[in-house]
């Protein structure tokens, strides 16, 4: 009986649903079909396509793609991106990791005030942080000319700007704030007594960060990783400004190609090569900080 | 026990003690030691930029060689630097409220509803979050060239949208998550409208997460260079012209005391909103801003 009533209002309910759903979702989800997912299929398309100095050559298969690969420059371009953005990734974590955990469990004041700093860091205008380094590592730089104030070097050190280690440098510090933020709210969710049970028991440092604290900041690291290493690895920018000719990356390949050589069809491909990349990274990296969450969930649990 | 034993019993104690102490103290400096060099890091060649926007000379290098402000005067009857500020604070005032209406309705859609289509249409609005800023920015060139679409600040501001409202249906879904829908479900009951809902019940429930969003957004905005460089016409916008100006001469003065006026308005602005959140903190007793303000 009483079901029979039920259904009616139940049917309206759902009809009343559906028109609101529709209300709140249409236009965000027009917008990134038109505008995100149309550039997409445009940047797939022109990689097949062929353009020459003539203009658009026409349907080419996949003749841009079989270019980029045998491209030994993409190699050389592709094997410097990776080693910087790589060991950006490491430098950063080496100093995130330790940041994350002072901030965590160490500074009980001023927690909120650091980092505030810590966001205000990278709120800051990226091409005024770049070009503030720029100042400091250039030849005739605050570095260089400070050594030589000092009389501690007679020529200035050439190699500070416009190298991979400038790369490394700036990037580290340009993207720290955003590999930080994460592993300290991995961190926040943890129990301090742990750690200082570890320190009770005479556990050293490098084993307490091996044992615990490397363990239960994984989720958050797994999201420093989607967050930090494929922006890394695209970067443009900064290469652009303190990499010089042998700090140059992907980015700035495709940059080249696209702008300057008008090779929209090599470009094109390099970047929907690029974008497959990004995807099935982030994927990779998704998949294990869930495996990573559940077993610290499995571990701190028993 | 004697009381020989009882003394060495205490003197042991306070050994470990003052072993502990003494370790925790090491530990106070190196930790001590470990931000400072952080703050460094961060913000130390910042502030030799702003030392340098004083310093009288059009070489940038040490010793300095004494103070003027005459760079700051010739920020302002630089019309170029003029044009590009104009043009970034412009296309921030409007890609803003695009992306806080758009990035509510997707939270809200996202994560109000349960439907078949609820995995896809979050898997879109993530999307652009993941794929790298310069390939919005190179696909954006292609598509509108495609469309004979001329590029101009419109361009600009419709790639920001795509690449920044999907940031705030993050902020705004994480707070949204924290409060079950029974207060909504409640006002439907009592016979509330759609839009009443929205207005009376959702809208407060997220205020926080829309001011955050807000500042965020114009931020992300105005600071944006790769979407903007790869979309731009002729009219550039200040990131674009720092990057052009530094291409063609090595150091200019000039990129200094902007970079300074620039730095200075934003740190006063999110200073504020800070107070601005610790003074709602105080009236309402909600502390939900603060993990807002951080992430």
């Amino acid at each position: 009986m009483h079901e029979v009533l039920d259904q009616e209002p139940q049917v309206r309910r759902r009809s009343h649903q559906r028109g609101r759903i529709v209300a709140y979702v249409t236009s965000p989800v027009v917008v990134l079909l038109v505008f995100f997912i149309g550039p997409m299929a445009v940047l797939g398309y022109m990689s097949f396509l062929k353009f020459g100095i003539a203009g658009v050559g026409g349907y080419t298969g996949f003749e841009n793609y079989h270019d980029v690969l045998t491209d030994t420059t993409f190699w050389q371009v592709l094997w410097t991106t990776f080693t910087i953005a790589t060991v950006a990734m490491i430098v950063m974590l080496v100093f995130a990791l330790p940041l994350a955990s002072v901030l965590a469990f160490k500074i009980k004041r001023f927690e909120i005030q650091l980092l505030l700093l810590l966001v205000l860091a990278d709120q800051l205008n990226p091409l005024i942080r770049v070009y503030a380094w720029r100042i400091l590592l250039g030849k005739n730089g605050i570095i260089n000319s400070a050594l030589e104030f000092l009389g501690l070097i007679n020529q200035p050190i050439a190699s500070l700007l416009f190298s991979k280690t400038a790369v490394v440098i700036v990037t580290s510090a340009e993207y720290l704030a955003i590999a930080t933020i994460p592993i300290y709210a991995a961190l926040k969710a943890v129990d301090p007594s742990m750690l200082e049970a570890a320190n009770d028991l005479g556990a050293g440092m490098f084993t307490r960060y091996r044992k615990i604290l490397i363990p239960l900041a994984a989720p958050g690291i797994f999201v420093a990783l989607i967050l930090v290493y494929i922006p890394l690895f695209t970067e443009f920018l900064t290469p652009a400004l303190v990499g010089g000719t042998s700090g140059f990356m992907i980015g700035n390949y495709i940059e080249q190609q696209i702008l300057k050589t008008g090779n929209w069809g090599v470009g094109s491909a390099m970047s929907f090569l690029l974008l497959i990349f990004s995807v099935v990274f982030v994927g990779i990296m998704y998949r294990l900080g869930r495996i990573g969450r559940l077993q610290t969930a499995t571990t701190t649990s028993t | 026990m004697t009381a020989e034993a009882v003394d060495v019993e205490r003197i042991a104690d306070r050994r470990v003690l003052v072993s502990a102490r003494r370790r925790e103290i090491a530990g106070t400096i190196v930790r001590g030691a470990f931000l400072v060099f952080i703050g460094a890091v961060l913000y130390g060649p910042l502030l030799i930029l702003v030392i340098f926007s004083f310093n009288d000379s059009i070489i940038i290098a040490l010793p300095l060689e004494g103070f003027t402000t005459k760079w700051y005067q010739q920020v302002f009857s630089d019309p170029l630097v003029v044009e590009a500020l104009k043009n970034s604070i412009i296309i921030a005032l409007v890609v803003t409220p695009v992306c806080i209406v758009l990035g509510t309705l997707a939270a809200v859609g996202i994560s109000r509803f349960r439907y078949i289509l609820r995995a896809p249409v979050a898997g879109l609005v993530g999307a652009p979050l993941v794929v790298p800023w310069l390939l919005i920015g190179v696909g954006g060139l292609l598509f509108f060239s495609r469309l004979h679409v001329p590029l101009s600040l419109n361009t600009i501001g419709v790639m920001q949208v795509v690449s920044i409202f999907p940031l705030v249906t993050a902020i705004v879904a994480a707070r949204l998550v924290r409060f079950d829908t029974s207060l909504e479900e409640a006002a439907r009951d009592l016979g509330a409208t759609q839009w009443e809902v929205l207005r009376y019940i959702v809208l407060p429930l997220i205020a926080p997460a829309l001011a955050a969003s807000a500042i965020f957004a114009f931020s992300w905005s105005f600071n944006n260079f790769t979407i903007s460089y790869f979309t731009a016409g002729f009219q550039s916008t200040f990131p674009i012209w720092v990057f052009s100006t530094l291409n063609h001469a090595k150091n200019v003065p000039i990129v200094n005391a902007i970079s300074t006026l620039v730095a200075a308005v934003q740190v006063v602005i999110l200073y504020a909103a800070w107070r601005l959140s610790r003074h709602w903190q105080a009236r309402t007793g909600d502390n939900a801003l603060t993990p807002e303000m951080v992430i």
